[in-house]
């Protein structure tokens, strides 16, 4: 919605500057969007007569002019103009002007000659240039001859009109009009609106029942429908206060009869529709709801087929027009149009809104239809627009009657409430007189008894339904800004938060501890990752969730594995030349029950990340050796130390994205708490990756669900420690776990510590051997032990690992 | 035997002064003090001195002793001190080369801002609720009071998987699912952190998946003041002291009256520039009364409690805190920026 300030001021009085204006709007919730100002950078622009024009001496294209302003001295401009001659009318651009394009015009010398301003182009003006005759578009602007001198330009252009422009709510369909805006500008300034008087004299003895009937066939989609009739009507061009009012609110201006439809749309928010009389099959209008596939014609030159539940106005022979959006084609008004019916109705906005949208049709009537219109405003948008058409063209006739059918007339809204209400529900202590005089003020009667306060809404104010409304009126007027701000009293609450919740802060936080960044990735995914990342066919992951309808074709699908966004996060590094990287993401992937989709899918919290690249800082201290499989293995061992997961199995395992031969399962039981290893070659490639990338995931729940609640101490020991270090040769195909378990399980009870210092395959052993190097650490909390025991201890370890992995010392 | 131990005392003290280095210095002491010292030598002839000198000779040598060792004490501190200057001149590393650091991880800017904005509410007795990020269009519109249809359900374009299941648009759903699980009219505070998702083209100040946090707060005598004071604490403490909001009049189906909230423009403090397009003001959140029909379609009685709601989006909150210009760079990832957080 935008409208002129003159527009507005044709109603009501005020002096507050557009600025002002639009700020109190916006601060009472009508918020205005811009101010436009079509004359900005004219305000030292002028008209001015050429009363002598002479060759410039020093120059062959420029030429000197003697202007007379209006001023008691004419001033000298030199310009280079062609199309100037002695006696025009023409713009001029005084010293100190600041025009629209920017330029600032001062006095200069040209070739010699002092000149103290400029003559003006139309462009220079800024006009709107496909509205100019051709001969105008280019040189300087010319005035018609009769035009007074030392006018400024901007009223002479109409340019002196600040348009308002309004980005207003869903609920304030009343301010989608003229009335509606002088209705809160009166009750903010306190100034009383100047309505005009809207009568009509039916000058025609031609009687409307005579000549049309309507009747509405499907009352749910349209509840009233009203139509005039004029005759004799000449169609041309509205007069040029009308069109200027219409350019003011963005509309074009096309004809008397369709501009004032407009202008009535504008002024009062009633749409209106104009229908050719002849050309009406039957001269008979009904409103109904579309058969399927009907075709449309309408006033686009356009042919539609109509969907079901849409509402058309019919003839007797077929749909004439799409109720409340678009006219038909046959039924438009034409230069040979004499007779016009005019039809203002009621449509059901929710309807107006589907067929708006289904045919993308969406216009300043179809905006009004769809917020809701006022249903008893129709009779007085016909008589306003016969009122207008009649005066601008007297031999235009209004025939006598009104068509009207509204075969249920709306109950008038009233809402009980006091004053103690409100002010508990704002927090403020006002006098009940003071909200009564705000509801006064907009047009809201109310009748007070026993402190009960009864308003009566007027109905276009439909958003108006309960006392917390009228606590919205009463306060946006009041102002929101004299509310004091104050704390809830009651019973303190106290904040807490989920112990999932908690989980995810402290998990992220030792993933960043370990040195890995947190990414953020949409929830989104396209079935050609899940491809790349060789996600089997019959895997749960690849059921995921279709969007009806996807932004774009990047994302049809929402994610079921995170890996996906880690991926691509990766990638997106990489080919930035980010190559040293340590990422994790936790968050939701979305499982469904069934597809397609019949409930809620399942949602589950995720981690997953990767690394890749340098082990440590680029520095010139470290070997900046790459990270490999057990770097990101002791990123997942020393997480899982911090939660107190203890005691996981781990194991080679398989994950679809992992090479086979690298990737580590920690298992509780039958649960997978983590999953890590290195990328499969084959999804490597399909990301165009070249160098070695580690990745791992887990389930959240999972991870949780092993994680100590609490963290118990143990105490110092009290008794000294003994090491010794124990050398093994094993086959290269027995696993390091194995030894460790063994080593274990076989130590007794005083083995309190076990590290594996080396791992040697090579040169100094036999071929299919490895050698590993364990420290053990012997310790009791009771006694300080003997050689003895742990001779013993040690002896025992050394006789499983003989009988269980093959083992020999290493001599 | 008095001026053989003169003697000794003087060529001792000599020699003690003369020691150039620790070696030195307890070759010295092995000579005069040593068990074969001559010090020493003259202590063992003791026997042979006559009984009436030997107290007075005892005492001399005792003397002496005590004076050469308080010498050597002197000149072993003396030559300690050398050897450690001389280290110290001599160990001298380039402290300027580059530490060896232990990189630590960073949190992204989101989880940042979303901790300071959970740390803030749960410190004003806000719990942290949750919900589902897809959801029925029961609890992500109906349940708001907006019903199909409803021309504000434009202001929302939204990702529908079927016709009644949708990415949640807003976190408000939890607004209602919070009530339902709640004793009728008991007290309420919560704020829903979390995803949500339009269906927005994607560009600096756009995304099809943000960050939202909504708030609620339901009570008895919960009012407009109220929600006006609780948004100006939470803001001051999230910026800064002196932030100033303006709470402008609006319209959301789930509130009444609805405010949209700015603040001072954090970048220019109030001048105008071009962060809040020369307006003073920055548009930071919405806000309202809890509509009637909200709280009874929850199964809570409008006549007995009251309470506001409000929303926020964590990414432009990030934005304003941070300097960052670019909506998108949150969900690039790129390690650059990561790492600056």
């Amino acid at each position: 919605m935008q409208v002129s300030i003159k527009w507005l001021k044709d109603y009501i009085d005020f002096k507050e500057t557009p600025e002002k204006l639009a700020d109190m709007l916006t601060m009472a919730g009508v918020p205005v969007e811009n101010i436009i100002d079509p004359g900005i950078g004219l305000e030292k622009v002028v008209t001015g007569r050429i009363e002598e024009l002479k060759p410039h001496e020093n120059s062959d294209h420029l030429q000197i002019c003697t202007i007379n302003v209006g001023a008691d001295e004419n001033i000298i401009i030199v310009t280079g103009a062609k199309n100037v001659a002695q006696g025009q009318i023409v713009p001029v651009a005084m010293i100190g002007a600041h025009l629209p394009n920017g330029m600032k015009i001062s006095k200069g010398k040209l070739r010699g000659v002092m000149s103290y301003g400029m003559l003006c182009s139309a462009q220079e003006l800024k006009l709107d240039l496909e509205a100019l005759p051709d001969d105008q578009k280019t040189g300087i602007y010319i005035l018609p001859p009769d035009t007074l001198i030392g006018m400024p330009v901007k009223d002479l252009l109409g340019l002196n009109d600040v348009i308002l422009e309004f980005e207003l709510t869903a609920n304030r369909s009343d301010c989608f009009s003229v009335f509606g805006l002088v209705r809160e500008i009166a009750a903010l300034t306190g100034n009383k609106p100047k309505w005009p008087v809207i009568t009509l004299k039916e000058n025609s003895s031609d009687k409307i029942n005579d000549l049309i009937s309507i009747e509405i066939a499907d009352q749910d989609l349209c509840p009233r429908f009203s139509c005039r009739m004029l005759k004799n009507i000449k169609v041309g061009p509205s007069p040029e206060w009308m069109q200027q009012r219409l350019e003011g609110a963005g509309i074009r201006s096309i004809n008397n009869v369709v501009d004032v439809t407009n202008f009535v749309m504008i002024e009062l928010g009633q749409p209106l529709h104009a229908y050719d009389y002849d050309a009406i099959k039957g001269h008979n209008l009904i409103a109904r709801r579309s058969i399927e596939g009907e075709l449309l014609h309408t006033l686009d030159d356009t042919s539609r087929k109509a969907k079901k539940d849409m509402l058309v106005i019919a003839d007797t022979e077929k749909a004439a027009g799409l109720a409340g959006i678009m006219g038909g084609f046959e039924t438009e008004i034409t230069d040979k149009t004499t007779t016009v019916v005019l039809e203002a109705a009621k449509f059901y906005g929710a309807g107006i809104r589907r067929t708006a949208r289904s045919c993308g049709l969406i216009s300043e009537a179809s905006g009004r239809f769809e917020r809701g219109t006022d249903i008893e405003n129709t009779i007085r948008a016909l008589d306003r627009a016969a009122q207008l058409l009649t005066q601008m063209d007297v031999t235009c006739a209004a025939v006598t009657g009104v068509l009207d059918v509204y075969p249920e007339k709306k109950k008038p809204v009233t809402i009980d409430f006091t004053a103690e209400a409100i002010n508990k529900h704002l927090g403020t202590g006002l006098d009940s007189r003071i909200m009564v005089d705000i509801l006064r003020k907009l047009e809201i009667k109310t009748e007070e008894k026993n402190g009960i306060i009864t308003a009566f809404i007027p109905s276009w104010r439909g958003d108006i339904s309960c006392m917390q409304d009228i606590s919205e009126e009463i306060s946006r007027i009041y102002g929101f800004d004299k509310i004091e701000s104050t704390l809830p009293s009651g019973l303190a609450l106290q904040g807490k938060q989920s112990d999932k919740q908690t989980f995810v802060d402290k998990l992220k936080n030792i993933m960043v501890s370990l040195g890995l960044c947190e990414t953020v990735s949409f929830s989104f995914t396209h079935p050609s990752i899940l491809d790349k990342l060789n996600v089997p066919a019959d895997h749960f992951i690849r059921n995921a969730i279709p969007i009806m309808n996807p932004l774009t074709d990047e994302y049809p699908l929402v994610r079921t594995c995170l890996l996906t966004s880690v991926m691509e996060n990766l990638t997106r590094n990489f080919s930035r030349k980010n190559n040293d990287i340590k990422i994790f993401e936790i968050g939701s992937i979305f499982l469904p029950k069934a597809l397609p989709v019949t409930e809620l899918p399942s949602e589950h919290l995720e981690i997953a990340g990767a690394i890749s690249g340098r082990r440590n800082t680029f520095s010139w201290s470290e070997d900046n050796s790459l990270a490999d499989f057990y770097d990101a293995k002791g990123i997942i061992e020393e997480l899982l130390q911090k939660l107190s997961i203890s005691r996981c199995t781990i194991e080679a395992g398989e994950q679809f994205a992992m090479h086979p031969g690298k990737t580590a399962v920690f298992k509780k039981g039958r649960d997978t708490v983590f999953t890590v290893g290195e990328l499969h070659p084959s999804v490597s490639s399909a990301f165009g990756i070249t160098k070695p990338v580690y990745i791992f995931t887990a389930d959240i729940d999972i991870l949780m669900k092993y994680t100590a609640k609490t963290i118990k101490s143990r105490p110092l020991p009290k008794y000294p420690s003994t090491s010794r270090d124990l050398a093994i040769l094993v086959d290269t195909s027995v696993e390091a776990g194995i030894i460790e378990k063994t080593i274990t399980k076989s130590a007794g009870q005083y083995l309190s510590s076990l590290d594996l210092f080396d791992v040697y395959e090579g040169k100094q052993i036999e071929g299919s051997k490895k050698s590993l190097a364990f420290s053990l650490t012997f310790q009791a909390n009771d006694k300080t032990l003997t050689d003895a025991e742990i001779d013993a201890a040690f002896q025992n370890i050394v006789e499983a690992l003989q009988k269980n992995c093959n083992a020999s010392l290493r001599a | 035997m008095e001026q053989q131990l003169t003697q000794i005392k003087e060529d001792a003290l000599t020699a003690i002064k003369a020691a150039g280095d620790l070696n030195e210095l307890n070759e010295q002491r092995v000579k005069y003090l040593g068990k074969k010292g001559s010090l020493t030598a003259i202590l063992r002839g003791m026997g042979k001195v006559s009984p009436e000198d030997r107290p007075r000779i005892g005492q001399l040598v005792n003397d002496v002793r005590s004076e050469l060792e308080a010498s050597l004490e002197n000149r072993q501190s003396a030559l300690k001190a050398d050897e450690l200057s001389t280290r110290l001149a001599t160990e001298k590393i380039d402290v300027t080369l580059p530490g060896r650091r232990h990189e630590i991880g960073h949190l992204h800017p989101l989880t940042l801002t979303l901790n300071k904005l959970k740390g803030i509410f749960r410190n004003m007795g806000y719990s942290i609720a949750e919900g589902p990020q897809i959801e029925t269009d029961y609890f992500n519109f109906e349940a708001l009071n907006l019903p199909k249809d409803h021309p504000a359900r434009d202001m929302q374009d939204s990702f529908y998987i079927t016709e009644d299941i949708l990415m949640r648009t807003q976190t408000s759903p939890v607004q209602a699912r919070t009530m339902q699980a709640h004793e009728p009219n008991s007290p309420i505070r919560i704020i829903a952190p979390g995803r949500v998702f339009r269906r927005d083209d994607y560009d600096a100040t756009h995304s099809p998946m943000f960050t939202q946090v909504e708030g609620l707060c339901i009570d008895k005598n919960i009012s407009f003041s109220d929600l006006k004071g609780t948004l100006t604490t939470a803001m001051r403490q999230l910026f800064s002291d002196d932030l100033d909001l303006r709470f402008r009049p609006s319209f959301f189906p789930f509130t009444e009256p609805s405010a949209e909230v700015d603040i001072t423009c954090v970048m220019c403090h109030g001048k105008g520039c071009r962060v809040c397009k020369g307006t003073g003001w920055l548009e930071i959140l919405g806000s309202g009364m809890v509509h009637p029909h909200v709280l009874e379609m929850s199964g809570y009685d409008p006549h007995k409690v009251s309470g506001f709601a409000f929303g926020l989006g964590v990414e432009r909150i990030a934005m304003l805190s941070y300097g960052i210009e670019d909506l998108r760079l949150f969900f690039d990832n790129d390690a650059r920026f990561l790492k600056q957080f």
